[in-house]
């Protein structure tokens, strides 16, 4: 029998088609990005007899209901928000490095070596060696032990960030601000949600540039691309996304983010 | 005798359309991969706040973390029925509890994921999605709420400012 050859197919319509689907996907999708400013509410926690905050590691920052902004004790119109931009950085760089000739009025910085961090994790031992002899006369001592064990967690990872800080400075020190250390917003009811949020990415800018200049320095890369890597290829665990992570850590520990937002009460 | 000749009944040939689909189908694959599906269609009326160096949430909603609630001035109906003039919408409608409502709408939303897709309940984030003249107690009664729902991260929706434009603050 002689081969027939099989008919072509009429693809004139695959155009039509295609044309179809495209139209399908340009009504239905949205070409806008959401973003948005990420924050914690914080937990509550009772603590008998708070220390109490000092007033050099506060920033605060407070926005009426005519969109006045006051920082500290200079007032900003909203039309110059952008001054609180440097207002924030010379808050947090002032005092970085320096043990002597601080400026009291601003967080001061402690240098921490690998010396001190062992200190602390024997001095940690130690007490939880204590606990757990007392444990026999009190179960109450339980949540102490555990307390201990997250201490040292604690300081285990500081020293890690250490060690990656020494590998890429070279410097045996490291600078970290007071823990204390924190930027308070505090706004009224009526308060224009754009107002608050226009503060905040000045806060926001202001401690990005901080870290990005800070991971320029380090890494040769700015935190800013590391996050980015970092959050759309969390689920994967690779070695890349783990070297993202630490140093990541380390910027953050360097330069904290520590925003407070205080309920308004009027 | 003229330079130009008569067309003796002799037809223009056709353009070859073979390629069209290519074309076509190359659209189509920009269109797909350059946006995200749009989520439900507003009912209150939302004029985002600007700012600068937000975090993407694509990543977010890719792993459906996050659950947006809008609020703003409703776009039919009486103002004046919503507290403040402020209408808050959860998915597909706007509550008459307002923003007390949001509670039991995170709880309903958390508990119908499945639990292979959702982060743990501390990360799922809230996105407040606001128009800018929104006042920020009714914020901060919604992150009261949430926190004693331990659901501890939320965001503050705003988009990208533009460089050479301020933020749009309203000067009074």
């Amino acid at each position: 029998m002689a081969k027939r050859e099989a008919p072509e197919i009429n693809a004139g319509s695959m155009a039509d088609i295609a044309f179809l689907l495209l139209i399908f996907f340009l009504v239905t999708t949205t070409m806008d990005k959401d973003t948005a400013y990420a924050r914690k509410i914080p937990k509550k926690v009772e603590v008998i007899d708070p220390e109490p905050v000092q007033k050099k590691n506060i920033y605060k920052i407070s926005i009426n209901n005519k969109q006045n902004i006051q920082a500290r004790d200079s007032i900003i119109k909203p039309e110059d928000i952008e001054q609180l931009n440097s207002r924030i950085k010379h808050y947090y760089l002032i005092n970085r490095e320096k043990v002597e000739d601080r400026n009291v009025d601003y967080p001061y910085y402690s240098m921490v070596t690998k010396a001190f961090i062992d200190q602390r994790i024997a001095e940690a031992y130690n007490k939880q060696e204590n606990y757990e002899k007392l444990l026999e006369t009190d179960s109450k001592y339980e949540k102490f032990i555990e307390q201990m064990d997250n201490e040292i967690d604690e300081w285990n990872r500081k020293k890690r960030i250490l060690d990656l800080y020494t590998k890429a400075s070279g410097k045996k020190e490291m600078p970290e601000i007071a823990f204390q250390a924190h930027v308070r917003l505090e706004s009224f009811i009526d308060t224009d949600y754009s107002a608050y949020v226009a503060v905040q990415s000045e806060v926001e800018k202001a401690v990005t540039e901080m870290r990005d200049e800070e991971a320029q320095e380090l890494f040769g890369i700015t935190y800013t691309s590391m996050r980015q890597y970092y959050q759309t290829n969390l689920l994967e665990k690779t070695p890349k996304v783990q070297e993202y992570k630490d140093k990541m850590d380390l910027i953050e520990l360097l330069f904290p983010l520590r925003i407070i937002e205080v309920k308004p009460k009027r | 005798m003229s330079k130009f000749k008569k067309n003796d009944g002799k037809k223009a040939p056709g353009i070859n359309t073979s390629s069209l689909p290519d074309i076509v189908f190359m659209l189509l694959f920009f269109f797909m991969v350059a946006t995200t599906t749009k989520e439900i269609d507003p009912m209150v009326k939302v004029r985002p706040a600007t700012g600068i160096g937000m975090t993407d949430l694509t990543p977010f909603k890719q792993r459906s973390e996050v659950d947006f609630v809008y609020l703003g001035q409703p776009l039919k109906g009486d103002v004046d029925k919503f507290e403040k003039g402020i209408a808050v919408q959860y998915d597909g409608i706007l509550h008459k509890d307002g923003i007390r409502h949001i509670g039991k709408w995170k709880q309903d939303k958390f508990a119908t994921k499945p639990a292979e897709y959702t982060a743990p309940r501390e990360e799922t984030m809230t996105c407040f999605k606001a128009d800018e003249q929104v006042p920020m107690g009714i914020l901060f009664e919604a992150r009261e709420i949430l926190g004693d729902a331990s659901f501890y991260t939320i965001g503050y929706a705003a988009s990208e400012k533009p460089n050479n434009k301020g933020y749009n603050i309203r000067t009074q």
